[in-house]
């Protein structure tokens, strides 16, 4: 099958998982014996979260992977910036949707515990990486200089996972992912909490892809106006 | 590539109509400015998030035996405090609630002015923002309550989910 076709193919899957998540998450499961219906928003807030992490960890992997000489290539880069985005995007729909959630259920839009806290904080630090990018002109000072910020930014991933244990804070802990792996929640709450956890990871999947694909188009497209320049000054080399 | 002398022998001839390149060195130099005007921006939101949330988020609360521990350390400055709502303590005023929390076998007796969220009730964990009401007493005034919840998800009345609405 063709590249483009197998693209479609995960783009339609990730719509389809998104709306058997939505149904279930919506009509589907019960409301919580404690929230009500503010339960619902468990099936998107901690999947988007998680899609922010796996975003910076293959952020961080292709950073590396550019910088080790053996393995050194501007595909990681680019890679590793098409990552990046996708992961702003979830770490803000990650904070909107804890917002959305925390004011009927805390009593505030925001606080300043250590969970929030350190989670605006990646917020920042990414989209200084992605601004970053946009200072240097030369394409191996801006790579080097991109993978070396995206590794030290992605110190704070495993502080936000570890805040909630680490701090006292006003969020919970985690649900699925605690200390002993004992899930709190159980039938078709968690199933549907899954396949939330899957579908938006399709989602992100589809949109990486997507990213990378502009990303290396742009990159031809840099180098082919150079050589028109060249060519345009000094006729046919 | 060609050899980089043959580039240049071509400079050394007569040509005067240089093209530009697209995309000018001024213009690069504008986004660059602004790009850097971005991570200064980017820089200063850290400083001000670090600066916010490290100020308070490391302690981000008290518990109300802590509290009662600390108190002379503590006096009337504001803080915030954490225990679960006793139940038979909750008592709606026409200024917001009167209720008391508890933490282990410490408990405190909270004046709430101000409308408490829909999911306050009784047994809950709750973190009150506000003071002790003097260095003597041990009344505790709040002007705000977060309402703590737990990572536990109980399906509510299983059999009857057909007639699920409303958010309570």
């Amino acid at each position: 099958m063709a590249r483009k076709s197998w693209i479609a193919l995960v783009g339609a899957f990730a719509l389809v998982t998104v709306g058997v998540t939505y149904i279930m998450g919506l009509w589907i499961t019960p409301p919580d014996v404690f929230q009500g219906n503010l339960v619902r928003l468990i099936y998107v807030h901690p999947a988007v979260a998680w899609v922010a992490y796996l975003a910076y960890g293959v952020t961080s992997l292709a950073s590396l992977a550019y910088l080790w000489k053996k393995t050194r290539n501007y595909k990681w880069d680019l890679l590793a910036a098409s990552s990046a985005e996708v992961g702003v995007v979830f770490t803000a729909l990650t904070l909107i949707t804890g917002s959305i959630w925390g004011r009927p259920t805390w009593g505030v839009w925001w606080t300043w515990d250590a969970r929030l806290t350190t989670t605006a904080l990646l917020l920042v630090l990414y989209l200084g990486y992605l601004a970053l990018r946009r200072v240097s002109e030369d394409r191996e000072q801006r790579a080097k200089r991109s993978a070396v910020a995206a590794l030290i930014a992605f110190i704070d991933v495993p502080i936000v996972h570890q805040s909630v244990v680490w701090w006292k804070t006003l969020h919970q802990s985690a649900t699925v992912f605690n200390a002993d792996l004992n899930p709190k929640i159980h039938g078709e709450m968690a199933w549907t909490l899954l396949l939330g956890f899957l579908s938006f990871t399709v989602v992100y999947v589809w949109m990486v892809i997507k990213r990378y694909d502009i990303a290396r188009t742009q990159f031809k497209l840099e180098d082919q106006t150079v050589e028109r320049a060249i060519k345009e000054r000094v006729g046919t080399i | 590539m060609e050899p980089e002398s043959e580039v240049l022998d071509i400079s050394s001839e007569n040509v005067t109509d240089w093209k530009e390149i697209p995309g000018t060195k001024g213009k690069k130099r504008k986004i660059k400015r602004s790009a850097v005007a971005a991570i200064f921006v980017v820089i200063a939101a850290l400083v001000f998030i670090l600066y916010k949330g490290l100020s308070s988020a490391l302690v981000y609360f008290y518990t109300a035996q802590q509290a009662v521990t600390d108190k002379a350390q503590l006096g009337t400055s504001t803080f915030r405090m954490e225990g679960v709502v006793v139940p038979g303590t909750v008592q709606p005023t026409p200024s917001g609630v009167n209720f008391s929390v508890r933490f282990d076998h410490t408990v405190v007796p909270v004046v709430e002015i101000g409308a408490p969220p829909q999911l306050f009730q009784p047994s809950v964990p709750v973190v009150v923002v506000g003071h002790f009401q003097s260095n003597t007493s041990n009344t505790f005034l709040s002007d705000q309550i977060m309402v703590k919840h737990s990572a536990n998800y109980v399906a509510a009345h299983p059999s009857r989910i057909k007639n699920a609405g409303g958010t309570s």
